[in-house]
């Protein structure tokens, strides 16, 4: 038997070197580094609680949700969707008209939400899917734009002053949950479960099928995988993502408006996406919060920022297209079985 | 794998050292959470604005801005408000997009601001009312004018610009006027521009006098209208009312002329800036404006102007004159509430009569906008905007 | 009726000269240039940096001046293409489609917002500008300055056919996007065909961009995207890759949108326009003079 030299699906070899470059990697590619990360993030109010600080890092983790519902387009499935925002859009529209028409709490909307995200999904999945990327990229951006220019002219969704005085998230008797501290909890509790659920999807059978077809469309088709419905339940998925996105959007601003979509906004998830580690839903997280915490952190240099943003884009993919923090092989560490250790010895002989 | 498993132990470890020692600053635990209102007895008084620093209207902000730090030293020179307290503006931006609005406006929030006397883009203001209102602080909104502010009906927003509704007031006036049969509306399809539109034509179709033979919108950011062009040429409209941004008018005046077009143009205040000349070149002399005095129009402002160079080096635009009144509104009313307490200041806004502005002596209506629109009718002469008709 | 024609053909005009610049460099390296729109709006740009550099003089001469500041422009234009396509795009040139596409985004971000950090967010007007007097051609009005630039644009586009047609790098660049390794195994110089067809493709940019900004007379650092969105709209219904196509492709969608406008209404176009790239691409991908390409597994 030749020499089995492929590792890719081997499990990760035991850390060889002490330093502290290796020991920060295993640290943080540990499978529990989920639980100080939420830690943290249901600490954070103990450190700084004005109004500012809760607000700008609760729009960082709406952001969170939408960088991993585009991670599932682009990173586990390589779809290359520039025009992500339009989902965001029809969530904050549908919770925002619907529990401003019926008096509602934006919480109640969440089955239409979902709905009217998954037709979005079909609507714009089912003719570009089958187009090659380049193609895809300019039509899914085509439909973003077409999106937001809708929002714009229609009536039912306000013309451009779009929606406001949306309802609160939930209001119990006498407790409103759209407080900024009570709101800022509900996020981290709703996003820290669609990251995992996205995460989870991409360990599942439908993650590994996305990331067949994202390597050689034609060989997954050749082994039995139908590609173009794999490829729409990517898009579905992303589209449901940003429908709660949406919901947390129309909540946490009370007010929709088409300005909020426009492409700048698809770019900027898609720089979260691919600063981040295409694929690699934890480095996802680390650039969404980057992205959007770093124009607050230096707000003197508001003029430069979007240029940075798209030297950075250049650049990364130059010399680092995996990301910040790539996405490795992602089949779960076997144990030795009697079949491998029978192997095992063969070779060393 | 135990090394892993203890570092992140250590770390989850230090994520409670950090909430124990922060026990004293502005976390939750934190003691003193002096957020709502600023019932500060002493220090200096802050004035927040959020205008638009970064993106198209820049300028726009930067006039504002300039303004309202006019008036701050004019009133600390003078020795301050409320025995000898010093006023700050803090400034935050915008950029005429509404996440960043609210974002600012939870900035100033935080930094614990007694009055806002920003807000620019109309989008981009509407979100900052609940943020400002759920804190107790009065806003003096010296440029945005939608009517959707006026809508929301919150008690702690005074308009001092014109609104959409007295704009389109003024137009009917010159329209009736002049005698014009005829007139054709145009937006760009944003909430500002819509809003007069709309009033106008509701206006000017109540009156009877004049009739709307066109009501259309064109998009901005682009550089060919010639579909809207033909329109308006088909119509026969003796009058063009352009109600979008400089943007876009001037090319649309351009190419109006271009068009054989020979009937009067007027455009409303978003497109009253220099840069318009610019942009359409000879089209646009002989162009009427709806528009709040600018300082160059008023009469008796050149002392301001001079003072205004001379502390900043550039000449002032529009809306340099309505940030430096809400600045001056705002310290008048905090001196005759006595205090810093928002409700108490809201009161004192509402019982003002009288008070001096450029766009004259104030009296705010019951639904906190000026009872006085201040709208005058600017003619281009020479590629600058002058008085035409003060509509008085 | 027939002002729509013309003023569609006018347009149209414009979004032929771009398409081309798309559609070459597509051809060649199957690479959809998304910065492409954005050496548009920069050669826009340097025309208006280099009229006011010289100030009086300029606007005084004219047309013949704006023709000076045309050909400066493309050249620098050009010369600006080919660094982004040595920066950017070599690197990656035997990378997945993705990391390319990406790249080419960024690179029309920092073209964008590279020029509003340095020349301001705010429109600019042009110096020059092109009147002229009116002639009615069969109920249409058409300016003396419409008929010159659709001249310039049209020569333009007839010297790059024959260049295309006639000469070895024009030979090269069809060998080259037929076959990259054939036409590197016959010996030609493959990274040099390439970096002159970006240079022609930026240049044809840069000329319609000055065009542009002197009939216009409005510039912007954002003028760039939408235009090139059309362009490529327009190199798609031309059929993708196809020189000739993507001129006729420009002007059926200048054609296209008058209609369109009057039918739908000016708030609408760009979604009307994008109604119909989604249309073509669905239903005719290869477009109008597009050939059925197979694709190689």
């Amino acid at each position: 038997m030749s020499e089995n030299t492929d590792t890719t699906f081997a499990p990760p070899p035991p850390r060889t070197k002490n330093t502290l470059g290796a020991r920060l990697t295993a640290i943080f590619e540990n499978k529990y580094i989920g639980w100080p990360a939420l830690g943290i993030a249901l600490l954070m109010p103990f450190i700084t609680a004005s109004a500012y600080s809760l607000n700008v890092m609760t729009t960082a983790l709406i952001f969170v949700v939408l960088a991993a519902g585009l991670n599932i387009v682009v990173g586990y499935c390589g779809l290359l969707d520039l025009g992500y925002i339009a989902f965001l859009a029809v969530g904050a529209y549908t919770a925002g008209i619907l529990s401003k028409m019926f008096e509602l709490p934006v919480l109640f909307t969440l089955p239409a939400v979902i709905v009217m995200t998954v037709l979005a999904g079909l609507l714009i999945g089912a003719p570009t899917l089958r187009l090659r990327s380049d193609y895809l990229a300019i039509v899914t951006l085509g439909f973003g734009e077409i999106t937001r220019i809708t929002a714009n002219n229609l009536q039912v969704t306000g013309g451009p002053s779009g929606i406001f005085g949306i309802p609160s998230f939930l209001t119990i008797g006498e407790l409103d949950l759209q407080q900024p501290v009570i709101f800022y909890y509900i996020t981290v509790v709703m996003v820290a479960g669609l990251v995992l659920a996205a995460a989870r999807l991409g360990k599942s059978r439908l993650g590994r099928a996305w990331r067949y077809v994202k390597e050689d469309e034609d060989a997954a088709e050749a082994m039995g995988i139908h590609t173009y419905k794999v490829k729409l339940l990517a898009y579905i998925f992303g589209a449901v993502w940003g429908g709660f996105a949406g919901i947390l959007f129309a909540s946490h601003l009370s007010a929709v408006s088409p300005q909020s979509f426009l492409f700048l906004q698809s770019a900027l998830v898609l720089m979260a996406v691919v600063l981040g580690g295409m694929g690699n839903m934890k480095g996802v997280v680390i650039g969404a919060l980057v992205i959007s915490l770093l124009p607050e952190l230096l707000r003197d240099f508001a003029e430069y920022r979007y240029l940075v943003f798209g030297v950075l884009l250049v650049v990364v993919m130059v010399f680092r297209p995996q990301g910040f923090w790539p996405a490795r092989g992602y089949e779960p560490e076997r144990k030795m079985t009697a079949v491998d250790a029978a192997v095992a010895e063969g070779r060393s002989r | 794998m135990k090394n892993t498993r203890r570092t992140t132990a250590l770390l989850g470890m230090a994520a409670a050292v950090l909430l124990a020692t922060t026990a004293c600053s502005g976390g939750l635990l934190g003691g003193g959470d002096a957020e709502d209102g600023g019932e500060a007895a002493s220090g200096p008084i802050k004035i927040g604005m959020v205008i638009p620093i970064s993106g198209s209207s820049a300028p726009s902000g930067e006039y504002m801005q300039n303004g309202a730090q006019l008036a701050v030293n004019e009133i600390n020179d003078a020795g301050g408000i409320l025995d000898g307290r010093m006023l700050e503006l803090l400034v935050e931006d915008e950029a005429c997009d509404a996440q960043q609005g609210v974002a600012s406006a939870n900035k100033l929030v935080s930094s614990e601001v007694v009055v806002s006397v920003g807000g620019y883009c109309s989008g981009a203001t509407l979100p900052q009312l609940p943020i400002f209102g759920g804190a107790n602080i009065p806003m003096i909104i010296p440029a945005a004018n939608s009517q959707d502010l006026v809508r929301e009906g919150l008690d702690n927003v005074f308009l001092i610009n014109g609104t959409g509704l007295q704009q389109s007031t003024a137009a009917l006036d010159f329209i009736t006027k002049s005698g014009y049969a005829t007139v054709a509306l145009v937006d760009d399809n944003t909430s500002y521009s819509t809003d007069i539109t709309t009033e106008t034509e509701s206006q000017v179709t109540g009156d009877g006098t004049a009739e709307v033979v066109l009501n259309t919108s064109v998009n901005a950011g682009e550089s060919d209208y010639s579909a809207v062009v033909r329109d308006i040429t088909g119509s026969g409209a003796e009058i063009v009312y352009w109600t979008g941004y400089y943007q876009e008018g001037g090319l649309i005046i351009d190419q109006l002329r271009q068009a054989g077009y020979t009937g009067d143009i007027m455009v409303a205040d978003g497109s009253a800036d220099a840069t318009l000349a610019e942009i359409a070149g000879d089209a646009a002399e002989g162009v009427f404006a709806t528009m709040t005095p600018t300082p160059d129009t008023l009469e008796g402002a050149e002392e301001w102007i001079a003072n205004y160079e001379a502390e900043f080096g550039a000449t002032p635009g529009p809306y340099s004159t309505q940030a430096y009144d809400a600045v001056r509104l705002a310290a008048e009313a905090i001196e005759t509430a006595g205090s810093t307490d928002g409700a108490e200041i809201i009161t004192a806004l509402e019982g003002i009569s009288g008070f001096e502005m450029f766009s004259g002596p104030l009296e705010f209506t019951d639904e906190h906008t000026l009872s006085n629109g201040g709208f005058v009718i600017l003619k281009m002469e020479g590629g600058k905007f002058i008085l035409e008709d003060s509509l008085s | 009726m027939s002002q729509i024609i013309w003023d569609g053909l006018f347009v149209g005009s414009f979004y032929a000269l771009i398409a081309l610049g798309y559609s070459m460099v597509y051809g060649i390296i199957k690479l959809l240039n998304f910065a492409h729109g954005d050496l548009y709006m920069l050669g826009a740009f340097i025309g208006f940096a280099v009229i006011a550099s010289f100030g009086g003089l300029a606007t005084s001469l004219g047309l013949f001046a704006l023709i000076v500041v045309m050909m400066l422009s493309m050249v620098i234009t050009g010369t600006v293409g080919v660094v982004i396509e040595r920066l950017a795009y070599r690197p990656l040139r035997g990378a997945p489609r993705l990391a390319v596409l990406i790249t080419a985004v960024g690179a029309s971000f920092t073209l964008e917002y590279g020029i509003a950090a340095i020349a301001g967010p705010n429109p600019r007007g042009f110096p020059i500008r092109l009147t002229g007097d009116v002639f009615v051609v069969l109920g249409a009005r058409v300016t003396l300055p419409q008929i010159v630039l659709m001249i310039i644009a049209g020569l333009l586009m007839i010297a790059l056919d024959t260049y295309i047609r006639r000469t070895s790098t024009g030979r090269a660049m069809r060998a080259i996007s037929l076959d990259m390794k054939g036409a590197l195994l016959m010996g030609v110089n493959v990274n040099a065909v390439i970096s002159r067809t970006f240079f022609i493709g930026s240049a044809l940019a840069g000329a319609a961009g000055v065009m542009a900004g002197a009939y216009y007379g409005k510039i912007d650092f954002l003028m760039g995207f939408i235009i090139g969105l059309k362009a490529f709209t327009a190199a798609v219904i031309g059929g993708i890759g196809n020189i000739r196509g993507a001129m006729l492709g420009g002007l059926v969608l200048g054609l296209i949108e008058a209609f369109g406008s009057e039918l739908v209404g000016g708030q609408w176009r760009d979604a009307f326009a994008f109604a119909v790239l989604i249309l073509f691409l669905t239903l005719r991908p290869t477009g109008i003079l597009g050939e059925r390409v197979t694709e190689r597994v």
